[in-house]
């Protein structure tokens, strides 16, 4: 899932402070799970915002809403009537989300509450880490479900660098070399052979951003149409 | 094709020593530096923002040896700062100044730097280096034809505490392929460090250079007596002197290993 955290709560009065009616929009998905952005969050930030205004005796006004997913124009139409009343909008969904909503509502000024941090995975209570950087040629197959994109910092597709250290990351010493990883995962499911297959440069253009649609829409939103 | 290729081939134990290019504008203190040492030393490896921290171009400094200093000079590049078009175009620029020696490294990660903040680049991982270097001298990039091949004689890195040390093995035998023709290890503090290497089958018939390095702080003798215990047990094709603290000190190591 996409994993966000909340911003400071000052870059976000502040942000807000030029704005009377302020809606706080969370999004039930990715960054729920998160305990970040979904609709209990989107309330304590509305509270949060309202105590700060007053004690700044600001006349604002915050109301709280939250869809299922911001990243969907369905559910982004639910929250019309409430955008329709708001001088503002704090979306407190992941980057994708947010911009979305701006999109849909072009004439509101939409503000971000969240950072959005990485594709990750809940690792245990209240712990998420990064898993995969959407590279868009996955590798894990080869690398025995470990992606050496994500994992280390280099990116280093070849094996590990000169930099590590007993199986450790040369920029942190708790994080496993994500080489030494792979190693062990291949080792035990029998496929140390992949390690020998020389992994060209890759193809850099992921950097362009992505438009993808399913095959079964290509005639729909072909060029020709 | 160089002076330390032929005297790696020619089985002597060379000498290197590290010189990083100057935090400045002025090349005067690598100037003195490597005329003190350039003639007693096989090679000097200029390195490239050793450590992530910035300096002058190792190209420029490597030219600048070349022209002015006895010295055969190792340029290394690191993955760190270039994409595979500022890599290409930078070994072109070492051809063009004579350069005949690379070090092809990932890079220490930037984090470990001055500028924690830099974005790190790693376009190409180091085999991926190696494999760019080596299509120049045929007269290529990973794109086509060029004017004219440019031809190194290339060398590695090796890690010396690889967990396992399989894994070691693994890209070891990728650079020798990709066309390393001598390996230079990271520091080394005593002989064993080096074991887990020896033992790799590919390590046999490989020009292997033990890293050893100086603290400002540290006694020169032990550093002395392990190059010299490499040097007669055979355990290495030489070794590369590093006092990143106080460059000046290399001068009294390369004399009493002389």
């Amino acid at each position: 899932m996409i994993v966000a955290e909340r911003k400071p709560f000052e870059e976000i009065a502040v942000a807000a402070s030029g704005f009377r009616k302020v809606l706080v929009a969370g999004c039930g998905t990715c960054v729920a799970v998160c305990l970040t952005g979904g609709e209990k969050e989107a309330g304590i930030l509305a509270t949060q915002l309202d105590m700060a205004a007053q004690l700044g005796e600001r006349e604002q006004v915050f109301s709280v809403g939250c869809v299922e997913r911001q990243c969907d124009r369905e559910f982004l139409e639910e929250l019309g009537p409430q955008i329709a009343e708001a001088d503002a909008v704090i979306s407190l969904a992941c980057g994708a989300g947010i911009q979305f909503l701006a999109e849909a509502y072009p004439d509101t000024p939409v503000l971000s509450g969240v950072n959005t941090t990485f594709i990750g995975v809940n690792e245990d209570v209240g712990v998420w880490t990064e898993r995969c950087r959407s590279c868009r040629d996955c590798l894990l197959t080869l690398t025995g479900g470990v992606c050496p994109i994500a994992l280390c910092p280099k990116g280093m597709l070849n094996g590990p660098c000169g930099g590590a250290d007993k199986g450790k990351c040369e920029t942190d010493q708790e994080r496993d070399c994500a080489w030494s990883v792979i190693y062990r995962r291949l080792e035990n499911t029998g496929r140390l052979a992949n390690l020998d297959q020389l992994i060209e440069a890759r193809d850099h253009r992921d950097l362009l951003p992505g438009r993808q649609v399913h095959p079964a829409y290509q005639r729909r939103y072909s060029a020709h149409e | 094709m160089s002076k330390f290729s032929d005297a790696l081939a020619g089985g002597k134990f060379v000498v290197t020593v590290e010189m990083d290019p100057p935090r400045g504008p002025a090349l005067g203190d690598m100037d003195a530096l490597a005329n003190s040492l350039g003639s007693k030393v096989d090679a000097v490896v200029v390195s490239d923002n050793r450590g992530a921290v910035a300096r002058m171009s190792p190209v420029l400094a490597a030219h600048h040896l070349i022209k002015h200093s006895q010295a055969e000079v190792i340029l290394t590049l690191t993955c760190r700062d270039r994409n595979r078009l500022a890599l290409t175009s930078e070994m072109l620029a070492a051809a063009a100044g004579g350069v005949q020696n690379l070090l092809l490294v990932s890079g220490d990660f930037v984090t470990l730097g001055d500028q924690p903040g830099s974005r790190p680049v790693y376009d190409l991982d180091s085999v991926q280096a190696l494999g760019l270097a080596s299509l120049l001298a045929q007269g290529r990039d990973f794109s086509g034809e060029l004017a004219a091949p440019a031809a190194f004689f290339l060398g590695a890195s090796l890690p010396v505490a690889t967990e396992p040390p399989a894994l070691a093995g693994i890209k070891f035998a990728k650079k020798l392929k990709a066309g390393a023709g001598y390996f230079m290890t990271q520091p080394v503090s005593g002989a064993a460090d080096l074991e887990a290497l020896a033992q790799l089958p590919m390590a046999a018939d490989t020009k292997i250079i033990a890293g050893l390095e100086l603290g400002d702080d540290q006694e020169a003798g032990p550093l002395l007596e392990l190059a010299k215990e490499l040097k007669s047990g055979g355990k290495a094709s030489g070794v590369h002197l590093a006092c990143p603290a106080n460059p000046q000190r290399l001068a009294e190591l390369v004399d009493k290993l002389s």
